[in-house]
């Protein structure tokens, strides 16, 4: 027999210690958080730099510093904890999740209710199909960050770095702080993919060159980089025929994009969504099987850790009264991404509670603009003026439960940003 | 002293080695790679031909479907991962459709049990995802697809429980003969190997190799093959191996699943100076794009993980160059094997052993090996077990229950047992148990099998290497890095 759990949950990054504290605050007995590493935090272990939590504490924090005064609340709570194990199988007849870890061995686990926080991880270099060879020397920026910040190497002298995303941007910073020459970042879109503060801290304060309308179009180098081929794209992001430039180095960091990590979700047999990657999810972060919710960047990549935090708590709280048996079936309203809208979570909103739906531009916009929501029948729920909206940085729109349930007979909410005159 | 040095560890100097290993004699193997596979047999179809495509009377029609047979025996023998799934050729014409014809009548020439031809249809109740305008496939039921990283391996390792001895990073360098003409063995870096018999198993360098014999009756043309390899999520969309039907260009663009299940494309055929340059290019990506849009028309390119290319030792004849020279005795070519190479290498490696026996029986003895042990077990396959047989395996030894590589679920104790193998590189663990070979291609799990690397070989992390060689993975500390006077510009 398997012991009784309330809820399990997998990943113990920023969404899964919180999704740990929200079921213990709704009352839930058992709550066991279930972590591959041998320690807590997920990838804010190796994010030694300040800049974290300024809306959940109103002070700038380090990573770990941030993941610290969530992991001790969690420890108060009385969530437990089992790290140096991985979860490697949920069979979807019965929610069976299957664990394997050193001391215990392989063990199956029958929760009442799963919370999915097992975050993203980094596109790699095969994804973007770059000509060339093979060598030593290529690396995603978390690797890279992680052996420089937790093992203490470096990974090269001399490095390039692929795409805007804000890990590339850090890491930028990182390797001139370690002594390294940065020659430029290179981004293929003709806007950044990560925060403009980053773009400012991380590379103009350094004379670091960024690129927009730029690529890498050739790995040199048969052991290890020698150098990489950079053009400029036209519209359709094919590279301009003579703008080929040789820049040599020993490293190239990519930093091309977050994918969230749904192995586990797609054998639990949850509905993945076609854009975002991530389980389809309402507002009470429960996914399309009813006993597993889903918090974090597992659901979404967000941009700032107070978000993920919070996301965590409310998929951590419904789980627990999921598991209590006070969740049953809830009024499914489809929400519609407008035209430039990229993506957005969740997609279901249910009218039990107040709504935050996160979402990405696909073009910015660099003037007034304003995001909103608004039903089918005309009902406008939401409206907020924004100076710009850029992909980069997500938006947000707040649905009201109570105003959603007085606008009588809704059968879809649409969110969009537009320009406004 | 050795009696027979192999100079080539890919499939076809494996397989001899194993082969020459059924006897009393002293074999060494060299190979420059750091790990195995490295040449052509690291980066190919990893196809198992049925035996149809060569035509009757070449050396190649001779070897390809004894070859087929073997591995179907080896697969269990050397516990090496076959899928027989079969293959199809597929025609888009009644030009091509008539080339089948002509394929069919080839194969039966050849001996290739249960070739036949269907229609479009029917293959496309086997296979949905394939082309509308196919019309008709060349079905044949011997074909298969085989972990080519395992079965390198696991023909190298059943050589070494019998004796054979592997030298890796050894490069020959040149041969060393007598005044009297005979073969005296193999200068390399790493010092001379004599022996009395040299069998040059090269690849692509075979023709370079033959030439320090002063054979230069055949001349290889190193031809490119780019590939694209998907993720393993694409498992299922297709079944099999679709070639193109053949034209004058060559056996066209593939489409295949792997033995693990990830869908793949390729090869291209270009050809080009430089032996050891496996770059990709645009062009050749391109070309394989379009014609695996041309068998599959949706196929999920956007959740491809890796590119690589591979270089096959072309001939001009087209056809295997095997034959033990007459001066200097004792050299022996098993040259130019190209496709169907991988499939024909047991029964080319039985082959050489007779040949062997026939020629040099009074410089060397060949008597019976009664220690011979045919079998070898592959490491276990983590992924692979049934949950009865992972959890044992991790009650007997709890490295095994522990995970390294997340996408193709490989344990510590699967990265153990290969550095126990022989392993000192990140891709030779790779090799060996396909850490890194998944979606994240190594992201998650190169530093903690280089960490492994370090810890279980004693060598400080900054020296262990992707593939031996300069392609050391880190280059120092971080902070004895910034003091040592490294100034950014």
């Amino acid at each position: 027999m398997s012991e009784r759990i309330d809820v399990l949950i997998i990943g113990a990054g920023p969404a899964g210690v919180a999704a740990g504290i929200g079921a213990k605050r709704e009352g839930a007995e058992r709550v066991v958080v279930i972590e591959r590493d041998w320690d807590l935090g997920g990838i804010l272990q190796q994010c030694i730099h300040p800049g974290f939590g300024l809306r959940t504490f109103k002070e700038e924090l380090t990573g770990p510093e941030y993941m610290h005064r969530f992991i001790q609340q969690a420890h108060e709570a009385g969530v437990e904890f089992r790290t140096n194990t991985m979860v490697f199988q949920i069979d979807r007849e019965n929610n069976t999740v299957w664990t394997m870890n050193k001391e215990r061995g392989i063990e199956s686990l029958n929760p009442s209710a799963i919370v999915l926080t097992m975050g993203c991880r980094e596109r790699p270099l095969g994804a973007i199909r770059i000509p060339g060879t093979r060598p030593a020397g290529i690396y995603t920026a978390g690797t890279a960050q992680r052996f420089v910040n937790m093992e203490g190497y470096m990974p090269g002298k001399r490095a390039v770095i692929l795409g805007s995303g804000d890990i590339g941007l850090i890491m930028a910073r990182r390797m001139i702080w370690e002594g390294a020459t940065v020659e430029g970042v290179y981004e293929v879109m003709s806007w950044p993919g990560g925060l403009r503060r980053n773009i400012a801290q991380c590379l103009d304060d350094y004379g670091i060159p960024f690129h927009l309308r730029t690529t890498v179009t050739r790995i040199h180098g048969n052991d290890r980089l020698e150098g990489v081929t950079v053009a400029q794209v036209d519209e359709h992001m094919t590279p301009i025929k003579g703008t080929e430039r040789f820049v040599q180095c020993d490293t190239l960091l990519l930093a091309i994009g977050l994918i969230p990590e749904n192995e586990l979700s797609r054998m639990a047999g949850v509905d993945i969504h076609p854009v975002t990657g991530g389980p389809v999810v309402n507002d009470l972060l429960q996914t399309s099987n009813p006993a597993i919710f889903a918090a974090g960047n597992v659901v979404i990549v967000y941009d700032l850790v107070d978000n993920v935090s919070d996301e965590g708590l409310i998929a951590g709280a419904n789980a627990a009264r999921f598991a209590a048996g006070k969740i049953t079936s809830a009024k499914r309203i489809p929400v519609n991404g407008g035209e430039n809208v990229r993506l957005y979570s969740p997609q279901i909103v249910t009218g039990e509670t107040d709504a935050t739906i996160f979402m990405r531009v696909t073009h910015p916009i660099e003037s007034a603009c304003r995001v909103f929501a608004v039903t089918d029948n005309g009902t406008e729920l939401y409206t907020q003026r924004l100076r710009y909206a850029r992909p980069g940085e997500m938006n947000e729109v707040r649905i009201n439960a109570v105003k959603l349930n007085e606008s009588g007979n809704v059968s879809n909410i649409t969110v969009d940003i537009q320009g406004v005159k | 002293m050795y009696d027979i040095v192999i100079i080539g560890a890919g499939i076809t100097g494996s397989s001899i080695a194993r082969e020459l290993s059924k006897y009393h004699v002293k074999i060494a193997v060299i190979d420059k790679a750091s790990e195995l596979p490295a040449g052509a047999s690291r980066a190919n179809s990893s196809m198992i031909h049925g035996g149809f495509d060569d035509k009757p009377g070449t050396v190649k029609a001779k070897f390809c479907v004894p070859g087929n047979k073997l591995w179907h025996k080896l697969k269990d023998i050397l516990d090496v991962h076959l899928d027989e799934c079969g293959s199809y050729v597929c025609a888009f014409n009644d030009d091509e459709t008539k080339h089948l014809e002509e394929l069919l009548q080839q194969g039966k020439a050849n001996g290739s049990a249960g070739v036949e031809i269907i229609s479009g249809d029917a293959l496309r109740e086997k296979e949905p995802n394939v082309s509308p305008e196919i019309v008709a496939a060349l079905w044949s039921p011997e074909a298969g697809i085989i972990n080519n990283f395992e079965a390198v391996n696991a023909m190298i390792e059943s050589a070494r429980i019998n004796g054979a001895d592997l030298f890796l990073e050894t490069v020959a360098t040149g041969l060393l003969i007598d005044d009297a003409g005979n073969v005296r063995g193999v200068s390399t870096n790493k010092g001379d190997f004599t022996a009395k018999i040299v069998i040059n198993a090269g690849g692509v360098h075979s023709g370079e190799i033959a030439s320090w014999a002063g054979d230069n009756s055949f001349k290889i043309i190193p031809t490119k093959g780019e590939y694209f390899l998907l993720d393993r999520a694409t498992k299922g969309f297709i079944h099999s191996f679709l070639f193109s039907c053949p034209s004058k260009a060559g056996k066209g663009i593939t489409v295949l699943q792997t033995a693990e299940g990830n869908l793949m494309s390729g090869p291209t055929a270009t050809e080009q100076k430089d032996p050891e340059d496996r770059s990709t290019t645009p062009e050749g990506l391109a070309e394989v794009l379009k014609g695996a849009k041309r068998l599959v028309p949706n196929f999920p390119v956007n959740m491809n993980i890796t590119t690589f290319a591979g270089v096959r030792a072309n001939t001009e004849s087209g056809d295997f160059e095997i034959s033990a020279l007459k001066s200097p005795r004792g050299f022996v070519n098993v040259a130019g094997i190209k496709s169907p190479g991988f499939t024909s290498a047991p029964a080319i490696a039985e082959y050489t052993a007779d040949l062997l026996k026939e020629e040099f029986s009074d410089i060397v003895t060949f008597s019976p090996n009664e220690k011979f042990i045919p079998e070898r077990c592959n490491i276990p396959r983590f992924l692979y077990m049934d949950m009865a047989g992972r959890k044992a395996l991790a009650e007997k030894d709890s490295s095994y229950a522990q995970i390294v590589c997340r996408c193709e679920t490989v344990t510590e104790g699967q990265v153990l047992e290969a550095i126990h193998r022989g392993a000192r590189t990140v891709s030779a663990v790779k090799m060996m148990t396909r850490a890194g070979t998944g979606r994240c291609q190594g992201g998650f799990c190169c530093p903690r099998v280089a960490e492994i690397l370090s810890r279980e070989l004693g060598i400080p992390l900054d020296e262990i290497t992707r593939h031996g060689g300069e392609s050391k993975l880190l280059i120092g500390k971080t902070k004895e890095f910034l003091l040592k006077g490294a100034v950014s510009e």
